[in-house]
Formats: structure tokens, C-alpha cells, sequence
């Protein structure tokens, strides 16, 4: 880690230490959007780490971002921070200034013509998160000029439902004219950009809950007292949290690959971080949540806030299945004398 | 954070890499193309290999030149074990000497033992078998009873060792034994005693595993004579030095590589035509193993910088065994419905050798065990 990311990892742990307690994360799921941690994060140049300063950044690149977003699920911050991030990193990649505020993305099926001075933005996208809190929606366009296009979210006919986190998910139908200035033409596919960017993101996030979730468990088998001894003296705790530990362990170690601009970042060490991660999260909720027992089935025990989002996170931007067919693919068309020299050449 | 599950992002070097070429060239040149064996690290035995390496410099890498090593790094060596064992090359003979008796004798060794031994087993000549195990002391080592008594110029052993490999091949055993009775601190009054087995008064018994090979032995010593010079480090040490090689012992790409030619040949047999759970079963596979790879080069840097990465190794060790074994459990369900000869002696082959693969060199409950301590759990 250099520096400025030693600096990053500090002050989004202590902002959130302080300001995401789980009062906070309850409230941002009854609805109520967490301004003041939001403002917290921003006015420290959180929400746009790793955003080129040209563009209204801090300066660094995609791993100062993906560190704000492994700190921050830690915490279960109630936040689109992996939205803003991305969608900051696309504006910035259109040559465009970055607004302030919580931004997010509709990754879907959408095309777009010229019509009159402007464009017609017509499709559909499901699970765009955070929708009614974001500032600005940002929708990819990959077919014919790739292009990327800014929408005012009150504009747009939402179905909007909480997912198993209780966070924002919403179905959007788009049939509009936006102006020519709305629409910024794309040196990249956007949407595959920012599928990668998102499955990375996710990848980070899960690891950064996982790594909670260890914690979590271990503190409380160290409290909790059942037969006259804590459970941790118990060999059948010790043995489930060992798993448990060695899961994330791997997963860290699979997310470190992440930890570099999206133009380095290779397709197999993408894959092999949501498909592995993603992995870990049945196994991981599972030990979890039977060390902490009833307890930790409650609304009222804090691991749940971390659990449901796993559940979620590893689902989203494609799950396990579709990352491992990425990595099997590449395999067989490699054949089975390249097997070898393929794992080997993955960083 | 935990003791133990700091795994830090390392790449291997250029040279390093460097030096893959050069491995893999050699493997072409020295072994059949039609060479079958699995990856497994302890299946196939053959001096004249283990001597081709070392004339490479390929043993005793990291050693200093003065012992006959070549002053390497641990990345580097690391490099070379994964291709040899991804090749299944037959590298059993010299192995343990090479992983952890030369590095014990390097440590804790006398200056004599160390000009006298290392060279040799640099050059691929001298091998070593592991003496820990006995048959009342399976995981739990501290409760050993071959026992070593003082006599003129050295030490009379008895009692037996048990499971260790190849010792009907190899020269020499560093073995637990106790120098002094069981007292209350359980891991006092143990040491490390490096015996020739060819000494007088050893017998070595091969005890057949369960796929017909004999590759263990039980070894019986009945007043065997022990020379001073060939105690290792201090008398009552034992312990202690029992733990530090268990760092090299359990990090390694053997741990995670028995089943890697199973998942080789299951490629082979899918061919250009797979359905769609074999293309994602490959690529599960492959998504843990590359993960497992990382944290394994990761524990090299770690000896490279003179840590004793215990838990770690138990943690990559326990998760490596977990993947060797899910991987022919998985293939075996998604098998074309034809399949060549090959194919099918390569899976039973590893199918037989799998409940190895979490017993040796630590049980699954030992390393979760050490996993749970680093976790500050006991």
C-alpha cells in the first residue's frame, strides 16, 4: 500500500468506527438516506477516491476506490459508494466533470439514436441499486457509438423494492430524449467497463464484510458462555471458525489481484476473485451464523447486517456460475497441455 | 488482525520466472513424453532424476554456496518445486531432504553436519525420511516414547517410528526420540537424533497403503547406537525444532497440487465440445487453485524473509487438502461418456491416494487446531 492508500484505509475506518453505527445502517434501511455519514465521506474526497483531480477527484487510481469500498463493507455502510466510484471512473473516462453527491448506474439493455438535436435513450434495467438517493443515473450505452448517458432519476418510471440488505433495487424502464449534452461518446465499451468495474467492486466489498464476519464470530465465541466455558474452548467451534478463516484468508488473497487500475486488470483474475469469493459466502454465513447461534438471528445482533449484504453482493454483476464458465472457457480453448502455464501466468 | 492470516500480495520475480523456462525445457528433455504420473509429490522415486536436478542446482537451492547449495531465493525455489510437481516428475527420493532435513540441518545443525550432509543432498545423492509419528503417537507428538539413553560417545535408541515414507530407500531419518523421561511440561526432554538406516539393530517393515503400494514403513530400533555428531542442535531442543520445519513441511505446492493431472486429463477428455457444467467445473477448479497458488508464493516470500510462517502454512496446507480432494470428487460426476484408458487410472489413481492427502504431514484436526491458536481461540 502506498501512502495516499494507507491514508485512505485510515480515515474511512475512522469515519465509519465513529458514524456507521448499526442506528445508522437501521435507519438507512427503514428509508432514510444516511446524509450525514454520506457528507462525512465526501467532504474527506472519499466518495471520489481514486477519481483523476481533473475530473473533481482526489487523485490515484481504481485501488484507492476499491480500498474505500473493502473498508466501508466492513462497516455495512448503508452508502452507493461502489455506485459513485464507478460511475465517477466513467465520467472521468468521457472527460467529464464528476458532480458532488451520491451517483449510480443502470447496467442493462439499452440502445441510443440521434433524434433532433439530441439522442433517444430507449431500455430496461433490473437491480439498479440505490436509485432513489442517487443524484444522477448513469446509463452505458455498448451498441453502435458507445456512449454514456446521464439521467436525472426522478425522470424515470421506477419500481423500486428493498433487497435481502434492505438496500434500494429498482426495475427501470427508459423511453427519452436526452440532450445532446447528456451524452458523452465512449473511447470504451462502457458496459462491459463498468460490468468488470462492478463484479470488482463486489468482489472487494464481499471481502471486506467477510473479513467483519471472521471477526465478529471469533469475538463473540470468546464471549459467550454455554457448559461453564466460553464456546470457544469448545474443539467443534475452534474447528468451524478455522474454516471459516481459511475461507477468507483465500478470498483476500484472490481480492489482492483486484487491487489495480480496470485497464490492468485481467479477465482471469476478475473471474477468479467473484467466482472464488462469491464461493466463500454460503460457507462462511453458515459457520457464522451457527457460532453465533439464535442470536445471531436476530434483527438485533449486528452480523446479520453484514450476512444479508454477502447474500446479496455475491449475486450481483453476475453470479459464481457465470464467472466460472468466463474461467472455464479460457481453459479449454487453452486445452489441457496450456492448463499449467496458464495458472502459472495469473499474476 | 490475526496472527497467522496476513497473506501479503507477492509476485514472483523476473527472474524467477526466468528460471520457469528453463525448468520446463528440462522436463521436456529428461521425462518421456508419455510420462503418466500423477502430481502427487510422494509417488514416484528415481535417483538418477533427483541427481539430474541436482547437477541443475536445483536441490538445496536456498542454501548458502559453502554447503553446496546455490544461495537462491525461496521464490525462486519455489518456481522449480510447483513445475516439477505439475509435471509429476519423480522427485520423492530427495524431497523431504531437500524441503525440510536440509533446512533443519542448516539451523540447527553442527558446522560438520552441514559440510558433511548438505553437499551431498544438494548434488540429489543423500535422502531423508521423517521420523516424528509412532504407533501409540499418531497427531499427538509430545506423547512419543522412543526413548535415547546416555551411553560412551553417544546415545542407544529404542521404541519404533511409524508412516514414514520411503524410509526403505532412503539414507538417513531425523528422528524424535526422548532424552529424558515425560515430565510435566509435555514438549520438554525431546531431541532430534539424524540416524542412518542402515545402522545395525534397525529393522524397516513396509506396510502396504490401501491403493497396494508400499511406499510407508514402520521402523524398529532395538538398542540402535547413535554417535554424538549426529544429534541435531541441543539435547531437549527437539520440540521446538519439530515446529520450525513444519513451516516448510506444510506451505508448499504439494499440498495443493495431489489432483492437479486429474484436472489435466479431464480437460484432455472434455475436448473442444464440454457442456456447460464441465466448462464451469473447470473453472471452479481453477479459480481455487489459482487462489491457493497465490497464497503459497505468498508463505515463499515469508521464508525468504526469515519469518516461521506456522499458521499460515497449517491454513494453506488444511485449504489445499480440501481442494485436492473436492477436485476427483467433482470430475468423477461430470465424466464424458467415453473416456480413454488414461483418463479414467489417472482419477482412480488419485481417488486411492486422497485420504493421504489431509493425514500427512499434519492431520485436518492438527492444522485446524493451529489455525484456531493463531486465531487466539486456545
Amino acid at each position: 500500500m502506498n501512502d495516499q492508500q494507507q491514508m485512505i484505509q485510515e480515515t474511512v475506518s475512522r469515519i465509519l468506527r465513529d458514524h456507521c453505527s448499526k442506528e445508522v445502517v437501521d435507519a438507512a434501511e427503514a428509508g432514510n438516506w444516511a446524509a450525514g455519514l454520506w457528507q462525512n465521506l465526501e467532504d474527506n474526497g472519499l466518495t471520489l477516491a481514486g477519481i483523476p483531480e481533473a475530473n473533481g477527484g482526489i487523485g490515484g487510481d481504481y485501488a484507492d476506490s476499491l480500498l474505500v469500498l473493502r473498508e466501508a463493507a466492513g462497516f455495512a455502510a448503508p452508502l452507493p459508494l461502489a455506485e459513485t466510484l464507478i460511475a465517477a471512473h466513467l465520467l472521468a473516462l468521457a472527460g467529464e466533470q464528476v458532480p458532488m453527491g451520491p451517483l449510480t448506474l443502470a447496467t442493462g439493455d439499452f440502445s441510443l439514436k440521434q433524434e433532433g438535436q439530441g439522442f433517444r435513450l430507449t431500455g430496461y434495467a433490473s437491480e439498479v441499486a440505490f436509485l432513489p438517493w442517487a443524484q444522477v443515473l448513469l446509463v452505458p450505452v455498448a451498441g453502435g457509438q458507445p456512449a454514456l448517458c446521464r439521467l436525472n432519476p426522478t425522470d424515470i418510471t421506477a419500481t423500486t423494492r428493498h433487497n435481502m440488505a434492505g438496500e434500494p433495487r429498482s426495475d427501470i424502464t427508459v423511453d427519452t430524449v436526452l440532450a445532446a449534452e447528456a451524452v458523452s461518446a465512449m473511447p470504451v465499451d462502457p458496459l462491459t467497463l463498468c460490468m468488470n468495474m462492478g463484479a470488482a467492486a463486489r468482489a472487494v466489498q464481499m471481502t471486506g464484510a467477510l473479513t467483519s464476519v471472521l471477526n465478529l464470530s471469533v469475538q463473540y465465541a470468546m464471549e459467550r458462555t454455554q457448559f461453564g466455558k466460553a464456546i470457544s474452548g469448545f474443539q467443534a467451534i475452534q474447528h468451524q471458525l478455522a474454516t471459516l478463516a481459511c475461507e477468507v484468508a483465500a478470498c483476500q488473497r484472490a481480492a489482492d489481484a483486484l487491487m489495480t487500475s480496470p485497464e490492468a486488470l485481467s479477465a482471469l483474475d476478475l473471474a477468479v476473485a467473484k467466482a472464488r469469493i462469491g464461493e466463500a459466502v454460503s460457507l462462511v454465513t453458515d459457520i457464522a451464523h451457527q457460532v453465533h447461534g439464535a442470536m445471531g438471528y436476530t434483527m438485533e445482533h449486528s452480523l446479520n447486517l453484514r450476512t444479508r449484504r454477502l447474500w446479496c453482493w455475491r449475486d450481483e454483476y453476475q453470479r459464481e456460475a457465470h464467472w466460472e464458465a468466463e474461467i472455464g472457457k479460457l481453459v479449454v480453448a487453452g486445452g489441457a497441455d496450456n492448463l499449467w502455464n496458464l495458472i502459472t501466468t495469473a499474476s | 488482525m490475526f496472527q497467522g492470516l496476513q497473506f501479503e500480495p507477492v509476485s514472483l520475480p523476473d527472474h524467477a520466472e526466468a528460471l520457469r523456462s528453463e525448468v520446463r525445457e528440462f522436463i521436456e528433455r529428461e521425462l518421456p513424453p508419455d510420462y503418466l504420473r500423477n502430481s502427487d509429490f510422494n509417488t514416484g522415486v528415481s535417483a538418477e532424476f533427483s541427481q539430474k536436478l541436482g547437477a541443475k542446482g536445483w536441490i538445496g537451492m536456498t542454501w548458502p554456496k559453502e554447503y553446496g547449495g546455490h544461495g537462491r531465493s525461496f521464490l525462486e525455489r519455489y518456481v522449480v518445486t510447483e513445475e516439477l510437481l505439475a509435471a509429476g516428475a519423480p522427485v520423492f527420493a530427495h524431497w523431504i531432504a531437500d524441503r525440510q532435513s536440509g533446512a533443519q540441518l542448516l539451523k540447527f545443525g553442527t558446522e560438520q553436519q552441514r559440510q558433511t550432509y548438505l553437499p551431498r543432498i544438494a548434488r540429489g545423492e543423500c535422502y531423508f525420511s521423517i521420523g516424528m509419528s509412532e504407533p501409540d503417537s499418531g497427531s499427538d507428538l509430545a506423547s512419543i516414547r522412543t526413548s535415547a539413553t546416555r551411553v560412551e560417545g553417544g546415545w542407544l535408541v529404542n521404541g519404533s517410528k511409524i508412516w514414514s515414507s520411503g524410509a526403505h530407500q532412503n539414507h538417513f531419518m531425523i528422528t524424535l526420540v526422548r532424552t529424558e523421561p515425560p515430565s510435566a511440561n509435555r514438549h520438554a526432554g525431546m531431541s532430534q537424533f539424524m540416524i542412518d538406516l542402515k545402522s545395525p539393530n534397525i529393522t524397516i517393515q513396509g506396510i502396504k497403503n490401501l491403493s497396494g503400494e508400499s511406499d510407508f514403513n514402520q521402523v524398529f530400533f532395538d538398542d540402535v547406537f547413535v554417535p554424538d555428531e549426529m544429534v541435531i542442535g541441543e539435547p531437549g531442543n527437539g520440540w521446538e525444532q519439530v515446529v520450525s520445519e513444519l513451516g516448510y513441511e506444510r506451505s508448499g505446492p504439494e499440498r495443493f497440487l495431489s489432483a492437479f493431472r486429474v484436472m489435466v486429463e479431464f480437460v484432455r477428455e472434455v475436448g473442444d465440445n464440454p457442456t456447460e457444467a464441465q466448462v464451469a467445473l473447470i473453472g471452479r477448479l481453477t479459480a481455487h487453485l489459482i487462489t491457493l497458488r497465490r497464497m503459497s508464493v505468498s508463505v515463499a516470500a515469508m521464508l525468504e524473509s526469515g519469518k516461521t510462517p506456522v499458521t499460515e502454512a497449517a491454513l494453506i496446507k488444511e485449504l489445499g487438502n480440501s481442494y485436492e480432494r473436492m477436485v476427483p470428487e467433482l470430475i468423477r460426476q461430470l465424466v464424458p461418456g467415453r473416456t480413454s484408458l488414461r483418463f479414467r487410472q489417472t482419477l482412480e489413481e488419485c481417488i486411492l491416494h486422497a485420504p493421504s492427502f489431509t493425514l500427512r504431514g499434519g492431520t485436518r484436526e492438527i492444522l485446524r487446531g493451529v489455525i484456531a491458536r493463531g486465531l487466539g481461540l486456545r
